[in-house]
């Protein structure tokens, strides 16, 4: 090869493809996903995020959750993540098209948390929150034996002398608290990020992507 | 060898002099870099094991040190040194001086603002989250721009070459040159400033990723084991016929494979099966490339061993065959459903950026800055030290990451294990990834130190050649022939 032309153009016909072949393509396809609308009652799902839930989010980008977090659920016979509940069913595309900037994941030295809004089952929203709060307040408290790092700047901490307690300080138990006559209250971050998390729960099963989305059958089976 | 080496000689001294500044200031930068991220890496470990470390400080907390650590290392380390070595090599074998160096001392002061505005945006909590292009959207710009100057006088250099032919090392750096900027400007657009919609922003950061990985760092790790394997032990690349096979197959294939990072992911299942097929293509190009530098190295190899360099060379040599190993069996579906989203996944990125680049990257260094400043290196035993601390520590990773990820995969795999057991199964290995860590750093920190004692302009002379048995012909003062 001593033509530098040749190079050139070699080079710009690779990427090219790649780029045209890979991404235009991706983008023609699933570029549009739109939201879709349930006969029975008559709502569009994925519904959008709140207002405070997309602040959420961006507290989730701008502290690294996503260095030890995911935000996908394999589907059946792909691992475990469906035995270990961290979702009803694997993630669809569809369900991704709300989010501003899809945090897919790389790592599960953490749990994963597509569906972490969900995971408590039935507690109620509020005592949801408190359990989030005491998780990135001290994580121990909730979660014996995890190695997640407290998050104890988006908290204030602040003597209850001379003033009304505040009504959203958490209850912490006496070894995590952080000493007598000092209250933790989350701070409008802690909030955000919470009502993000909250938000996490791909619940809504579409019709269309179930098919779509089903294995195909093993060899022998009919 | 040369009829006309004399003549050849004086070109060299000549280039290398043209060379020696701009060269001097990315690699030094580089190695600050290498520093700097090393330190905020193994803090980042330790955080692992010891969760109240640095917790109380939002700059510090994991989730921003990691990626901040990492974009260091690969802007400020990696990017840096590719230049640096880039630059000259393409000098070199385009026989021609680096000409207004100038302009590239500016381009290098603006890169590295660029990565610390970067990196310090990062930890201040501007980070995009997407993997590799975490840096704050206003350093996009930045990046681009300088690149545009130091890309451009790659290009430049090539296109102004002295030369009839055009060697193996030219074809992957002038590649390299070009896929960087369209890469990063392509993802930056499509991530950073009118972000796609859905699953495709982890196709297009995948396609980012991966495309940074295997069109730059390889291809800078390959044009140094394409120039210093022959010219070091004065033989030429056998079946170098095949080597333009080689490197057009590996850039096709591997411009595909960046899907097969998608494995299991909510995208259509096409975009992973199409990574997977590269990745399978892949190995046609790697095995080329093996015939061509293991041929050539055959039946040396105690010459090899001999000199420093071809010894990190050897060891790139070895990551970039790993490396593609691991993207292989990570491309099984059976294999990625155990080991995905696990320590043993991010040993793939780590053979690729440090054992093939950034080995390759140490071994050019101990042939190329003692030509630049006409000065041998000062400290022998840091030289062993380095070498010997890199070696190490890249056996006990890639032991370690192997045990600790199959182990992880395992236990995540068994629904019956609770998430508190995986995390205390991995205490261990977590710390011992911190011992892994430090061990390169002490390296890295002896190099450094004997770099500053060669650059530095307020020193005698060293006198540790760059070798471990001088082989009589390989000395400083002789002749090295023609670039």
């Amino acid at each position: 090869m001593k033509n530098g032309l040749t190079l050139f153009l070699g080079a710009f016909v690779t990427l090219a493809l790649s780029w045209g072949g890979l991404l235009l393509t991706a983008q023609r396809q699933i570029g549009s996903l739109s939201q879709f609308k349930d006969a029975a009652d008559e709502q569009l799902y994925p519904q959008p995020l709140s207002g405070l839930a997309d602040q959420g989010r961006l507290v989730y980008q701008d502290l690294g959750c996503v260095t030890c977090h995911t935000q996908q659920v394999r589907h059946e016979g792909f691992g475990s993540d469906l035995a270990r509940k961290w979702g009803e069913r694997g993630s669809y595309a569809r369900d991704y098209i709300r989010d501003q900037s899809v945090l897919l994941g790389q790592n599960r030295l953490g749990p994963d948390l597509r569906n972490v809004g969900s995971r408590l089952g039935d507690a109620k929203p509020a005592e949801y929150a408190e359990w989030f709060y005491r998780l990135l307040y001290a994580p121990q408290s909730v979660a014996k034996g995890t190695n997640m790092p407290a998050h104890p700047f988006l908290f204030d901490v602040h003597p209850v002398a001379g003033r009304q307690p505040s009504a959203h300080a958490l209850a912490l138990p006496s070894k995590f608290a952080p000493g007598p006559g000092l209250e933790v209250v989350p701070t409008s971050r802690a909030v955000a990020l919470v009502a993000y998390l909250q938000s996490l729960k791909d619940t809504y099963d579409y019709p269309i992507e179930r098919s779509r989305n089903t294995p195909a059958p093993k060899k022998g089976g009919h | 060898m040369n009829p006309s080496a004399p003549n050849a000689r004086t070109e060299q001294i000549e280039i290398d002099a043209s060379a020696r500044w701009p060269v001097l200031a990315f690699f030094g930068s580089a190695l600050l870099w290498l520093l700097l991220g090393g330190v905020m890496q193994l803090a980042a470990a330790m955080q692992l094991h010891l969760p109240d470390f640095l917790a109380d400080c939002a700059w510090f907390t994991h989730g921003r040190l990691a990626p901040a650590a990492q974009n260091a290392l690969v802007y400020g380390w990696g990017m840096n040194a590719a230049f640096a070595f880039g630059l000259w090599l393409m000098a070199r074998l385009s026989a021609t001086t680096l000409r207004h160096g100038g302009w590239l001392f500016v381009a290098a002061k603006f890169w590295n603002l660029g990565v610390t505005l970067g990196v310090g945006g990062i930890l201040a909590g501007w980070s995009t989250s997407f993997e590799l292009l975490e840096m704050p959207r206003f350093v996009g710009l930045l990046l681009l721009a300088a690149y545009a100057m130091i890309g451009v006088w790659a290009v430049t250099t090539f296109s102004i070459r002295n030369t009839e032919n055009v060697f193996a090392s030219q074809w992957y750096l002038f590649g390299a040159a070009f896929w960087f900027p369209w890469l990063y400007a392509v993802a930056q657009v499509m991530l950073v400033r009118t972000p796609v919609r859905g699953v495709i922003q982890p196709v297009v950061n995948a396609w980012y990723v991966h495309g940074l990985y295997a069109l730059w760092f390889v291809p800078v790790a390959l044009a140094a084991a394409y120039y210093f394997i022959p010219k070091i032990l004065g033989k030429p690349v056998s079946n170098y016929y095949l080597a333009s096979l080689g490197f057009w197959w590996l850039a096709v294939s591997s411009a595909f494979a960046g899907g097969s990072r998608l494995i299991g992911a909510p995208v259509p299942v096409w975009i992973p099966t199409l990574g997977i097929v590269a990745n399978m293509l892949v190995v046609v190009g790697v095995v080329i490339v093996a015939l061509n530098l293991l041929g050539t190295l055959s039946g040396r190899y105690a010459a090899a061993r001999a000199s420093l360099t071809l010894r990190f060379i050897l060891l790139s040599v070895a990551g970039f065959l790993l490396a593609a190993v691991m993207n292989l069996a990570l491309s099984m579906r059976g294999f990625a459903a155990i080991v995905q989203f696990t320590l043993l996944d991010g040993l793939r990125d780590w053979l690729t950026f440090y054992v093939c680049f950034s080995t390759a990257m140490f071994g050019a260094a101990y042939f190329m800055l003692p030509r630049l400043t006409g000065r041998e290196w000062r400290f022998a035993g840091l030289i062993k030290l380095h070498f010997g601390a890199t070696a190490l520590g890249v056996v006990l990773m890639i032991v370690g990451l192997a045990a600790a990820g199959w182990t992880q995969g395992r236990l995540l795999n068994d629904a019956a294990v609770p998430f508190a057991d995986i995390t205390k199964a991995l205490s261990f290995w977590f710390a011992y990834r911190t011992v892994a860590l430090a061990v390169l750093l002490l390296g890295h920190l002896a190099f450094l130190i004997n770099f500053v004692g060669m650059a530095c302009p307020f020193n005698s002379h060293g006198n540790a050649p760059a070798t471990f048995r001088t082989p009589p012909e390989l000395g400083l003062v002789k002749g090295e022939g023609h670039a």
